[in-house]
């Protein structure tokens, strides 16, 4: 997607007991990283390697049934605990490109993370097939 | 994200798109009709049919001379399932993080291996 009218997406949020900080550095550690991110439960991670810097790249294999399915990326925003920006792209599954927003806010005990696809706009996120007749209409509007 | 509901997602970047999509809701159509509110040529809304038709999301047929356009709700469909399979793609992933947050801590509350 490359239509700059299309803001924000498809939207995760999730608390953590561990601290902000520890949850941050998880992305960027190759050796903790290579165990959740694009992790799936029968697939082995054959190669993970991460350039923490902002313009620094990312790559991780992981290898499911035979298959080697890669992930790449590059860092555009690195705020620790609070903020990391990354594209994502799985060039096995689509030629398209998508930024992913990490969001962290330290609680009391533990901390909160919100992700960010920028894959999906944010209207459409929550929509089934009667929910797209109210956009379409909204926008219909502004149009007419 | 694959590449048709890319194309379905990029037809429905457009305004008029989505506005002569919202009219369709409400029936098939002629291609003048669709023209009419949006005081485009026809030649300009056609351009925007032939994106919709390329996504599947209009089909097009011939009554006499006249071209008579109707919806496809499909691909929303399928946009819409991505979209679930998406956030499931993201909640495994900081599920799988705090898992493993998790047993690491309950590792360093343990006596370590004897090696």
């Amino acid at each position: 997607m490359t239509n700059a009218t299309q803001v924000v997406s498809l939207r995760v949020s999730r608390r953590f007991t561990a601290s902000a900080e520890r949850v941050f550095d998880a992305w960027l550690d190759p050796e903790r990283a290579g165990r959740f991110l694009f992790a799936t439960p029968t697939g082995e991670m054959v190669r993970c390697e991460i350039d923490p810097r902002v313009g620094g790249q990312y790559r991780l294999v992981e290898r499911r049934d035979g298959e080697d399915v890669e992930h790449l990326g590059e860092y555009r925003e690195i705020d620790r605990p609070r903020r990391l920006v990354f594209t994502l792209s799985v060039p096995k599954y689509s030629s398209a490109s998508t930024v992913i927003t990490i969001e962290i806010a330290p609680l009391d005990t533990g901390c909160e993370l919100t992700l960010t696809d920028e894959s999906v706009p944010t209207e459409w996120a929550d929509r089934n097939r009667e929910g797209w007749t109210s956009i379409l209409e909204g926008l219909a509007e502004t149009v007419d | 994200m694959n590449d048709i509901l890319d194309q379905t997602m990029t037809a429905l970047a457009h305004p008029i798109r989505r506005a002569i999509l919202e009219r369709l809701m409400r029936g098939e159509a002629r291609v003048t009709d669709l023209a009419r509110p949006f005081k485009m040529s026809l030649n300009a809304v056609s351009k925007h049919i032939r994106v919709l038709e390329r996504a599947r999301l209009v089909r097009r047929r011939r009554v006499w001379r006249e071209h008579r356009v109707s919806f496809n709700p499909e691909p929303l469909d399928e946009v819409s399932s991505w979209i679930e399979k998406r956030r499931a793609f993201w909640t495994q992933q900081l599920d799988a993080l705090d898992a493993l947050l998790t047993g690491e801590d309950a590792d360093t509350h343990r006596p370590g291996p004897v090696k």
